[in-house]
């Protein structure tokens, strides 16, 4: 499978950011998160979605083309945006339903679409740490679509996480979210990996596409993944990218290519 | 009453220890001079409360914070301050929110309320690991909310583009969590790049985020943000400062030659410039772009 080959016309990586860009209609209020997010959300404000807003949680609401940040918060991602303002702005305007569309990274997601971004084990003794929320619980907790994206490994799909930082339809049991206090008809929508995209069934991650153009198989994701995972009744090819899209991605979103694959260019060589 | 001073001045005399700290600039203009001030100053058993602060990893290298109240734990490569914080038996608590949390906790401070109700956090285990995130029914409808408890930091800081000598301050761009936080402090100090007449403040005053009566100390002190980038004045590099002092090999010779090696902001600049390559600091300068102006009048 090809992964960060430059060579190959295009990698898993452009495939996860294509399906991403996918996902977004043509009038969709969005919320981004750094990395592949940025470069679906860019992708298809080039493409299919010209008239789509970007919102960035440090205060940037925008719905006009920008630079790809290295950050969430850079002088060309705050230039000529539509409205400056703050986190509490953005977030309010995400809590009384405004932001339809959230998209998220994440350390491991589960059976049900919990999303863990803090710890691997015992919170208080942790095998493992992440950064925690940031923003991410936020965007779980309020956007009525959240897509999360992440390379898929076992290790990072159990059946269920070991901290939940992101909610997502916790047990499986209808209703449990909006008993817990968070808006209802939200919750998350999709997955995407590197090697399939996930939808939720009864609120259970099911496999929707398979990302065959890459050379993955439903064999390879049933490997990766730490339960007997269910198929949705009409499994499909992931669309693969365009050839514009492609270009779109190279000489547009990301011309200086400081994502490539959406993992940042090592520190010390800018 | 002209509150112009030095930064050592205002450090010493606002900043104490045990103080919570609050900290502007979620990536976005941090009073990063203020920061190293205060670690020249070793003013310790702080808890910080900030967002995306880049340089408020010296505080936590330098093992002067106690606890912090965040959403984001750095972890990676620009982690050193966090490995040094811990092997000298200094890591901080960490109070784990969202970064909505942090607002809120913030709002609620500035409102002058002892809680605020959220639909962000429930449903996380984030409220069984910090009692300051709770679930309530709400008193109308009986259905459940979250509740984060409000806080108000014993001192606030903040760098603005601009700033009257009484202390009305101005910023723009991304305000992150600056307009809460520094509004929710006891005491206040800015740090501004230019101190102007107050007529200017006064010409567009829907910019001022927070008014001269409550603000104690105005220092100003040009390149205050940097390595951060700043709205209108320069541009930034996070990531050189990542790189700067992620690995211990470059933390310490940064905290020796460039925190305790000097005795001031300006001399700090000074001796960057020398270990820069040439033109660092001029690839900082932005072209500026400018709007119609706001009209006043009657």
């Amino acid at each position: 499978m090809s992964q960060n080959n430059e060579d190959e016309k295009f990698t898993a990586a452009d495939q996860m950011v294509v399906a991403g860009s996918h996902q977004i209609r043509p009038d969709d209020v969005i919320y981004v998160g750094l990395g592949l997010p940025f470069l679906s959300a860019l992708l298809a404000k080039y493409t299919h979605a010209p008239d789509s807003t970007i919102i960035i949680e440090n205060g940037i609401v925008r719905t006009t083309g920008f630079e790809m940040p290295r950050a969430t918060d850079t002088p060309g991602a705050q230039f000529m945006s539509d409205q400056l303002t703050g986190l509490f702005y953005i977030s309010s305007l995400g809590q009384s339903g405004h932001i339809n569309t959230g998209f998220i990274g994440a350390g491991q997601i589960d059976r049900y679409g919990n999303v863990n971004d803090t710890c691997v084990g015992d919170y208080s003794k942790p095998v493992h740490r992440w950064s925690g929320s940031g923003g991410a619980n936020d965007v779980t907790s309020f956007c009525q679509r959240s897509i999360a994206m992440l390379r898929q490994t076992k290790r990072r799909f159990p059946e269920k996480v070991d901290f939940i930082t992101c909610p997502g339809y916790l047990d499986g049991i209808e209703g449990q979210r909006e008993k817990a206090g968070m808006p209802p008809g939200t919750g998350p929508a999709m997955v995407i990996t590197d090697l399939a995209c996930y939808t939720f069934e009864n609120g259970e991650m099911v496999v929707k596409s398979v990302h065959i153009s890459v050379g993955a198989t439903l064999e390879k994701v049933k490997e990766e993944i730490g339960w007997d995972i269910k198929v949705a009744a009409d499994l499909q090819d992931t669309t693969p990218p365009t050839d514009e899209e492609i270009r779109i991605l190279r000489e547009e979103v990301d011309p200086k290519r400081i994502w490539v694959g959406g993992k940042r260019k090592p520190l010390g060589e800018d | 009453m002209n509150k112009v001073m030095t930064m050592q001045e205002a450090v010493s005399r606002f900043v104490k220890t045990g103080d919570i700290l609050f900290i502007s600039g979620m990536q976005h203009g941090e009073p990063a001079a203020a920061i190293h001030e205060i670690v020249r100053q070793k003013i310790d058993h702080l808890t910080l409360v900030s967002v995306l602060v880049a340089t408020a990893n010296l505080l936590i290298g330098e093992g002067l914070v106690d606890r912090v109240l965040t959403g984001y734990i750095s972890q990676d490569e620009r982690s050193y301050a966090v490995a040094k914080a811990r092997a000298a038996g200094r890591l901080p608590v960490y109070e784990e929110y969202s970064h909505f949390g942090i607002s809120l906790l913030l709002t609620a401070g500035q409102m002058g309320i002892p809680f605020i109700p959220t639909r962000s956090e429930v449903g996380s285990d984030m409220p069984k690991y910090n009692k300051n995130i709770t679930s309530v029914k709400c008193p109308f409808t009986g259905e459940p909310v979250g509740a984060i408890r409000a806080v108000n930091p014993d001192v606030g800081i903040i760098h603005v583009q601009r700033c009257d000598a009484e202390g009305n301050a101005q910023k723009w761009g991304t305000m992150g969590v600056d307009v809460e936080g520094i509004n929710a402090s006891k005491k206040i100090f800015v740090t501004t790049e230019k101190v102007v007449d107050a007529d200017v403040i006064r010409r567009d005053p829907n910019r001022t985020v927070i008014p001269g009566f409550r603000v104690s100390a105005v220092v100003e002190q040009p390149f205050g943000a940097h390595p951060m980038h700043l709205a209108g004045c320069y541009s930034g590099d996070m990531w050189g400062y990542y790189f700067d002092t992620g690995p211990k090999e470059n933390y310490e010779p940064y905290v020796k030659d460039l925190v305790y090696g000097v005795k001031d902001w300006d001399e700090h600049l000074e001796k960057k410039a020398e270990i820069k390559p040439p033109g660092y600091f001029e690839n900082f300068k932005i072209k500026p772009v400018e709007s119609e102006p706001i009209v006043s009048g009657y």
